[in-house]
């Protein structure tokens, strides 16, 4: 028996960056055997350019529309979009990493190749066009994760966060599996544009599917744990708090983006003919998200709790892009997407760099008066914080901007009234971090340690990326328009 | 008619955003403990701009056909029709000069021993560029962050250098504030998404939008009846300028913001801040809206009346002097609501008129509170008298600042309240009347503050020196503008009758 390998496409060239990515994993795998245990600053130096590898990969991608692999990978721009900023995140994830990980003593090579594996999954999540791949990206990112959250083994906090997301991820998975198997059910193929085709031939009848129906709402139970999106984010405040704040810095911003690709691939892309089927339950949970995500968020004395349920919020606001199910609406998704990458990935960072002591200062009362005591750390955190709340000039307030804009021009007002409301609510706690920080120094907290230049680049850019793209959003909301319109 | 022609390939508005910034970031290079120098460059910056803003002024053509002048336009975000696009005319002119005068004032009168100097001076130059960015903003988009960047530097310097329940103050403000703005923020897209529909070409550009008004009914849900669309953006826009302003009865922000900000800050939320209120009604409420400006002017116009009497009663009854200002600001920001809701000639050019004089007014009776404290240790009235016995000088310059106060012929605060009363009495003559009584109050409350605090016989031991040459040289430019501006009543209207003429407004 021969099997024809011609037909499905086989097409090297249009999953290289995911290639890349993990080739450079196996490389940094083995070379950690060969590495002395005081050189392993090399494991990054070798990450970093696997990871400018598979971006030099990519950019051939953009503006291509390249189905591979029997449809169950595309190369296109939305693929490309999402594997640049992945590949942005982790590489700055990278750099801001030796000096943490010596500071903790967890310096060890593994950490690089789960980073890598996890990037690797993310990318493929972004491109994956069946439900397969959609699965097998979720796979590969989570278990990565899994494994990074338990990472500090002697902390029992980073234990526990570690077990809590592998139980309630696994039963997250479940859901996304089961909901699968019933799309398969009802529509008999598991390539998106299979299932399109089928839904659409189906017209009204499909509305009425109750098996495609029910598949839909509990794959998106599994996306949506995966995005922390409201009242599936009950795992996050204690994974982001309990994992190395590190992990926690990549995991918030990165694990979110890759499951919004999926989202608005799934939802857009391939369900566009019952929107008014999946509007009201996508915009519950946008609503979710933005009410639990802000209100618990002023309650908390923790910044990386806070920034959890900040994140939750957030999950919302991308969420409120998706709704009006136009390529408008998507591009703000779009954007609102890299903003919060930028933003999100500069505050955790803030709190990486002053908790490497230890996890203690992540306490708000820590933070006080920082800004006569570490003058760089203070004035990047207070761009980071004005960007989350959406307070021009920060790329924080073009993403909102555009995100209400597309709900506007569709006409969709509750969703929006609540987000308005909720993001004068978030004005309270993302500023209290900076009054706090303005506030007077109570007593002489001795803590002078240098930042490093690397983390401090890292830093430096990202607070420079939120303001530029603050002021100059036009670049970034051409790509973003660029990426969002090839499903239409 | 002009002064002059400044050369037109110079981007001379954007310099007045771009030179208090550049001071901000000059403040945020210097060393910390290199007090002299930051408040050094903090002076250097706000000067440099007044200069340029005077330079402006004199080189604007009045009366010429052109009513927008020093244009810039590029384009911004062009995919939804965003552009860098500023420009003044008679509505901002002299706005951009009282803006420029007062921060040059407020960072006079910033105490160098100030507690981080560096943090204070910085982010009081970022509100400096804030609100000239306002004053000079076009796109709608453009205003609204600068009108959002304004909020941020203001909640500090009350949250961080205030005086008293400073964090419940800033908070305060904070929340009326960004409640205001979000509001605005969806009428600004809502007008833009119907000015799209009916020319496909989506723009944040005002001088586009006025040409084309919004029209159109809304179907309330639940069966309540319509309610018209302009009239919908008109209150959504409102509810921003009304806070600000702060218009009855949304001022409850007021009292509480205004005691507890330092001196510096205080000047510039009394004397400037609130005209930037004002300021919007005129450029986007009456402009973009004028038929909703008619339907919903006298209810506004009524609401502003309120404004005057309570301000003018509650400053009655204070016996802390900067709160007295501070309701006193407020009874005097409704004579100039009043005079927008007007919606007339008289009206808006009172209006004007008085956006300017009461900040001039205004910054120098809080300057003048803030000496007595110094002096004294105290804002009490009851523990206040004879304080001219010792200080003739002093007296006599607050003397005169009381006289315009009120609004004294001769002085700058009359012209201003006689056209909006003019104004007031052709549109709706029961609030002429109420103003009017606001008039009368003014004067108990401003002369009874004066003869307080500075007649009767100086208690024992007789109290202080006479006033420091400093205090006397801050105030002299605020003086010399209350006695040109009274002397000269009809130069202001005229600057700004052209503008206010084509104002969408009048000519329906």
């Amino acid at each position: 028996m021969t099997i024809n390998l011609n037909g499905i496409g086989i097409d090297y060239g249009a999953i290289l960056p995911e290639l890349i990515v993990t080739g450079t994993a196996i490389i940094v795998l083995f070379l950690d055997l060969l590495v002395p245990a005081r050189r392993r600053g090399w494991l990054a130096v070798v990450s970093i350019i696997g990871l400018l590898g598979a971006m030099v990969a990519t950019i051939p991608l953009w503006g291509q529309n390249r189905a591979a692999f029997g449809d169950t990978v595309v190369a296109d721009s939305l693929a490309a979009f999402f594997n640049v900023l992945l590949i942005v995140i982790s590489i700055l994830t990278v750099l801001i990493s030796p000096r943490f990980l010596r500071a903790l003593d967890l310096d060890y090579g593994e950490y690089y190749v789960l980073l890598l594996g996890a990037t690797a999954g993310m990318m493929l999540l972004a491109a994956a066009t069946s439900l397969m791949t959609i699965f097998l990206g979720i796979e590969l990112l989570s278990i990565s994760l899994y494994v990074l959250s338990g990472f500090a083994r002697t902390a029992v906090r980073s234990q526990e966060s570690a077990m809590k997301y592998l139980l309630l991820g696994g039963f997250a998975t479940g859901f996304l599996l089961y909901g699968m198997a019933l799309i398969y059910g009802a529509t008999g193929s598991t390539t998106l544009r299979g299932i399109a085709a089928v839904t659409t031939a189906l017209g009204a009848g499909a509305s009425s599917n109750v098996l495609l129906l029910l598949g839909i709402g509990f794959l998106s139970v599994g996306l949506a744990f995966k995005a922390s999106a409201a009242p599936f984010h009950m795992w996050t405040p204690d994974v982001y708090e309990g994992a190395p704040t590190l992990v926690t810095t990549f995991m918030s911003v990165a694990t979110k983006s890759a499951a919004f690709a999926a989202i608005g691939r799934v939802f857009i892309a391939t369900f566009p003919s019952i929107a008014s089927r999946w509007y009201f339950p996508l915009a519950l949970i946008a609503i979710f998200s933005l009410f639990i995500g802000n209100l618990v968020a002023i309650t908390q004395d923790n910044l990386k709790r806070m920034l959890a349920y900040s994140g939750i919020a957030h999950a919302g606001y991308i969420l409120l892009g998706i709704l009006p199910g136009t390529a408008e609406g998507f591009s703000a998704t779009l954007f609102y997407i890299v903003a919060y990458a930028v933003m999100n990935f500069g505050a955790f960072a803030v709190v990486t760099v002053l908790g490497a002591g230890g996890e203690r200062t992540a306490e708000l009362s820590y933070w006080r008066g920082l800004f006569y005591r570490r003058p760089f750390l203070a004035t990047v955190m207070t761009i980071f914080m004005l960007s989350l709340a959406g307070i021009p000039p920060t790329v924080g307030f073009f993403a909102k901007l555009f995100v209400f804009r597309a709900l506007v021009d569709a006409q969709i007002w509750a969703p929006l009234i609540v987000a308005v409301i909720m993001t004068i609510v978030s004005f309270y706690y993302y500023l209290r971090v900076v009054v706090v920080m303005l506030a007077a120094p109570d007593e002489a907290v001795v803590e002078r340690e240098p930042i490093g230049i690397s983390t401090g680049t890292v830093l430096g850019a990202a607070a420079a990326a939120t303001i530029i793209l603050g002021i100059f959003p036009a670049v970034v909301l051409n790509w973003a328009t660029h990426a969002a319109s090839l499903h239409f | 008619m002009s002064w002059y022609a400044l050369p037109t390939n110079v981007p001379w508005l954007t310099l007045a955003v771009v030179i208090p910034l550049s001071g901000a970031l000059l403040v945020a290079l210097t060393p910390t403990v290199a007090r002299r120098v930051i408040k050094q460059l903090g002076v250097l910056a706000s000067a440099i701009t007044l200069l340029l803003v005077l330079g402006i002024i004199g080189g604007f053509q009045h009366g010429a056909g052109n009513l927008l002048q020093f244009e810039e336009a590029r384009p911004w975000v062009p995919a939804i029709g965003i552009s860098y696009h500023l420009g003044v005319d008679g509505l901002s002119l002299f706005l951009l000069g009282l803006n420029a005068l007062l921060f040059l004032i407020a960072v006079l009168v910033t105490n160098s021993d100030t507690p981080r100097l560096k943090q204070f001076m910085l982010l009081l130059l970022i509100l400096e560029a804030a609100t000239a960015g306002i004053l000079l903003s076009l796109d709608l988009i453009l205003f609204y962050v600068f009108w959002e960047a304004m909020l941020v530097p203001l909640y500090f310097l009350i949250g961080v250098w205030g005086e008293g329940p400073r964090v419940y103050a800033a908070f305060k403000f904070l929340i009326y504030t960004v409640i205001g703005s979000f509001a605005m923020l969806i009428a600004i897209l809502a007008v833009v998404a119907i000015t799209f529909a009916q020319t496909g070409q989506p723009s944040f550009d005002w001088t586009v939008l006025v040409q084309h008004p919004a029209s159109g009914v809304w179907q309330l849900p639940l069966n309540l009846g319509t309610i018209g669309i302009p009239q919908l953006l008109f209150l959504g826009f409102a509810l921003a300028f009304a806070i600000k302003m702060p218009l009855f009865p949304l001022h409850t922000w007021l009292p509480a913001a205004y005691t507890a900000a330092p001196l510096p800050v205080v000047i510039v939320l009394a004397g400037l801040v609130s005209k930037l209120g004002a300021y919007g009604f005129l450029r986007f409420n009456l402009s973009l809206f004028p038929d909703a400006a008619h339907s919903l002017g006298p209810a506004l116009a009524v609401l502003a009346t309120a404004g005057i009497l309570y301000g003018a009663f509650m400053a009655l009854v204070q016996t802390d002097l900067k709160r007295l200002v501070a309701y006193a600001s407020m009874s005097h920001l409704g004579f100039i609501g009043l005079g927008i809701f007007a919606g007339n000639l008289l009206g808006i050019e009172g209006a004007l008129v008085q956006m300017v004089n009461h900040g001039v007014i205004i910054a120098a009776l809080f300057l003048i509170v803030a000496m007595i404290e110094r002096r004294t240790g105290t804002r009490d009235r009851a523990q206040l008298r004879g304080l001219g016995a010792t200080a003739p000088l002093f007296a006599a310059l607050f003397l005169v600042i009381s006289l315009a106060a009120l609004g004294l012929p001769g002085l700058n605060g009359f012209t201003g309240e006689f056209l909006i009363m003019l104004g007031a009495w052709t549109a709706f003559v029961p609030m002429a009347v109420g103003a009017g009584i606001g008039v009368i109050l003014a004067a108990w409350y401003v002369l009874r503050f004066y003869q307080g605090s500075f007649q009767e016989a100086p208690p024992q031991p007789a109290g202080y020196g006479e006033m420091r040459i400093a205090d006397a040289g801050v105030l002299a430019p605020l003086l010399a503008l209350m006695i040109v501006v009274g002397v000269s009543p009809a130069f202001f209207p005229a600057a700004v009758e052209a503008t206010v003429k084509a104002m969408p407004v009048l000519l329906r």
